[in-house]
């Protein structure tokens, strides 16, 4: 643990039990999704899956990266990962991104958009918690938003919404969050 | 429909075997088997058996995520009754 560090958190006035709580429950969710998205990336099949099937796999990749991130800020805060696996699962922030009964890719993309919403949900209620006070914290919730906002618009645009105004990632993955896996 | 007070509220905060209740604008909505109220407890910052009208307000999501549940009850004393 970072003493200092922590001291200077709760000086600050945030609770740090809570901010635990919340880092914890969504590296959770950055894990499970990463694993239920292997399933969601597998059954996107077919003429029109195949060409979303990238897009899915670098939201995946960069899930796992943002529970990769997370790690150390727990662990330097004081915080710890459970022991128990299935504890883990069940504490995530946002619900298991399951595949949908009717199995098809505007189903999936359905519950890809959702997963994808909780965690900007999740991370800009981190960012205004930190916001001035942890700069730590904040520094890499708002990289983890960053990017959860593009998987978001990304999916946001195949199901219809919307341009996402921006292109997909060129050969790299994590252009925000890399500086915190280094 | 059945009317609960902030004291009988709390009793319903979904720990120990509970039904989760949680109150919005007048309203007693059932969260138990909802994901994200496990154990009676909503993303760190909130307890099942507590009135949300005002806390909702800071939450990085709208009603709508509420008025899903079902309904169970009326809260007394609640000057904010939606559809009153």
């Amino acid at each position: 643990m970072a003493k200092v560090a922590r001291e200077m958190v709760e000086r600050s006035g945030v609770d740090v039990e809570k901010l635990l709580e919340l880092l914890i429950k969504n590296a959770a969710a950055e894990l499970t999704t990463y694993y239920y998205y292997t399933i969601l990336r597998a059954n996107l099949i077919g003429l029109e899956g195949e060409s979303l099937k990238e897009i899915a796999e670098v939201a995946r990749i960069e899930d796992r990266n943002h529970f990769e991130a997370l790690v150390p800020r727990i662990y330097e805060l004081g915080g710890k990962l459970p022991d128990n696996m299935k504890e883990f699962h069940d504490m995530s922030a946002c619900p298991p991104a399951n595949l949908p009964e009717n199995l098809t890719v505007e189903e999936i993309l359905k519950v890809l958009v959702e997963a994808e919403r909780c965690a900007v949900r999740g991370y800009t209620q981190i960012c205004n918690m930190t916001a001035g006070k942890d700069h730590r914290t904040y520094d890499l919730a708002l990289a983890i938003l960053n990017e959860e906002i593009e998987h978001e618009s990304w999916f946001s645009e195949f199901l219809g919404e919307g341009p996402s105004g921006h292109f997909m990632r060129r050969g790299e993955t994590s252009p925000f969050v890399s500086k915190f896996l280094k | 429909m059945r009317k609960f007070t902030r004291e009988e509220l709390k009793e319903f905060n979904g720990k120990n075997g509970k039904p989760a209740y949680i109150a919005y604008r007048g309203k007693v909505y059932d969260v138990s088997h909802s994901f994200l109220w496990k154990g009676g407890r909503h993303q760190a910052l909130h307890e099942a058996g507590e009135d949300l009208t005002e806390g909702l307000k800071e939450a990085p999501h709208g009603e709508e995520f509420i008025l899903k549940f079902p309904v169970v009850g009326i809260l007394e004393s609640s000057t904010d009754l939606e559809g009153r």
